[in-house]
């Protein structure tokens, strides 16, 4: 599904967020990706989404070559992907509803399903009932679920979280997490960027731990246990 | 508006339009391009209405405006003579001496089938000759006609004359008129704009959230066009609507002046015209949006 060959990203600013990140994601899995801040995870969610190109190396996500792909190329694959941001970015100048139809919208669904499909999205995340409320309406937690629900309101295949349980208590991060896992299991690669290392236990994945823009670590989840791979990391050409 | 939600709070709600979607905010900066718009188009229309009853004044509509010279005591050679001499001068299309007859009939029409009084009227009345111009008829046709009518001691209509010079001014009125529109029109286009540029800059995350959704250009770019054509559209009607109140205030002296003049005929390109500098507007205004949704690192 995803595979990333001595990437490397550098901003405009000359920061560089990723010195040649190399690492594949299978489909289907549940992918944590860990490490301090400023370790690139989030750099690493915006190149999968193509939000920003990659200034060398390889990445493909879903076939798509992402450093030399189209805007209609990069178009078509976010539209096949659903994000989720820790600050959620829900329009609260719309209701619930309208904030859940919009990818459906813009994948050009016909408006007498939107309502149909919108209820049922909230109702897998408990939200069916305020299918008409505006977000400012909802407690934090509601509006995180909210965002979950729009991103898999179009069934991607893949979902990319950026730390969307950061601003959760224990206890709403772990139904938020359940969330996640349920769209695992129903088929969607889920890769998510986290700092909540207590939720590995209860809900567990492979992990890609990053450190200073290049995988330190990679420990892939298999049966109840984790297996550790080694990965050798990769020094940067100077 | 706001409603009781089940935990007891008051929450926001908003009317709805079909499909569930709810208008898009509407603030001070809208409601200014709107009163703006909307007074422009105003004196905009108000300058037309004034057009339309200056031309309706002037019988700028009729096409066939004719000269009519008065030769007294006419005897017919003199009346052919001075005939053929007018058909010589440039800029005439036709000449026409004028039987008798019909100025019989037109006399009794006009006085009501007083035949008696018509005989007595017509004994006393000039030959006539009917003068029509060109199309390319010059700005010194008038001047021309009158030097060979005084040759032969005969006169001319001067209120055809004085008719025909204030349907030229209001030709070139209509023309500066014309050019007026357009460079309001811009102006307008210009406030729809720069109103929508910040429209844009407040919805900056909308606007975003569609593209990392995978939106296309015009998906991203139809609603503000939208809401651009609205609002010219909205601004155009109140604009026809404050049309009505000096139209009403100056009826009775159109009335006087026998000038024909029409609000209704004014609806349309008001309504349109606004709808129309609305959506240049938007386009202008989400032109300048970056059509990249990804930047290069």
């Amino acid at each position: 599904m995803i595979q990333m060959n001595r990437l490397m990203l550098r901003y405009p600013t000359g920061k560089t967020a990723l010195s040649g990140m190399t690492m594949n994601i299978e489909k289907g899995r549940f992918a944590y990706l860990t490490g301090e801040s400023g370790a690139g995870k989030s750099s690493l969610l915006r190149c999968l989404y193509g939000g920003v190109r990659p200034s060398s190396g390889q990445l493909t996500v879903q076939g798509v070559d992402v450093r030399s792909a189209g805007q209609s190329q990069i178009r078509k694959l976010r539209r096949d992907i659903g994000i989720i941001f820790q600050d959620h970015r829900l329009l609260f100048s719309r209701t619930v509803f309208e904030n859940v139809a919009l990818p459906l919208r813009v994948q050009g669904w016909k408006p007498d399903r939107l309502v149909a499909r919108a209820e049922k999205v909230l109702e897998f995340v408990g939200l069916k009932d305020r299918l008409w409320s505006f977000p400012e309406a909802l407690s934090g937690g509601e509006q995180q679920r909210v965002a979950i629900a729009r991103a898999m309101s179009t069934k991607p295949s893949l979902i990319l979280a950026d730390e969307p349980t950061g601003n959760l208590d224990i206890g709403t991060a772990r139904h938020v997490m359940d969330y996640l896992m349920e769209l695992n299991r129903q088929g969607s690669t889920v890769i998510m960027a986290t700092h909540d290392l207590h939720l590995l236990d209860t809900h567990p994945g492979d992990i890609f731990r990053l450190h200073a823009g290049a995988l330190a670590e990679e420990l892939h989840f298999v049966q109840g246990k984790v297996r550790a791979q080694e990965e050798e990391s990769y020094v940067p050409e100077i | 508006m706001f409603r009781k939600s089940d935990n007891g709070l008051q929450e926001r709600t908003m009317p709805r339009l079909p499909g569930g979607f709810s208008l898009p905010p509407f603030g001070l900066h809208q409601w200014l391009a709107l009163v703006i718009v909307c007074i422009a188009l105003w004196a905009v229309g108000l300058l037309w209405l004034g057009l339309q009853a200056g031309s309706s004044w002037t019988q700028g509509w009729r096409q066939d405006i004719r000269f009519h010279i008065y030769l007294e005591q006419a005897d017919a050679p003199r009346l052919q003579a001075l005939a053929d001499k007018l058909a010589k001068v440039p800029g005439v299309a036709g000449v026409r001496i004028v039987p008798i007859e019909e100025t019989r009939t037109w006399l009794d029409t006009w006085l009501g089938g007083s035949a008696g009084v018509a005989r007595e009227l017509l004994a006393a009345l000039p030959g006539t000759i009917e003068v029509t111009p060109g199309l390319h008829g010059g700005e010194f046709l008038y001047a021309d006609l009158a030097d060979t009518a005084k040759a032969f001691g005969a006169s001319i209509n001067q209120g055809e004359a004085h008719l025909v010079q204030a349907q030229r001014v209001i030709a070139r009125v209509e023309s500066l008129l014309w050019f007026g529109t357009l460079i309001i029109g811009l102006a307008m286009i210009i406030i729809i704009s720069n109103t929508l540029r910040m429209t844009l800059l407040a919805r900056a995350d909308e606007v975003q959230l569609m593209r990392l959704l995978g939106a296309g250009e015009w998906f991203v770019r139809m609603p503000f066009l939208l809401e651009g054509g609205l609002l010219g559209a909205g601004a155009g009607m109140f604009a026809w609507l404050l049309l009505w109140p000096p139209l009403i205030a100056v009826g009775d002296w159109l009335q006087q002046l026998n000038a024909d003049v029409s609000g209704f005929a004014l609806f349309l390109p008001l309504l349109l015209g606004g709808a129309l500098v609305g959506w240049l507007g938007a386009l202008l205004a989400t032109t300048r949006m970056a059509s990249e949704n990804t930047s290069a690192a």
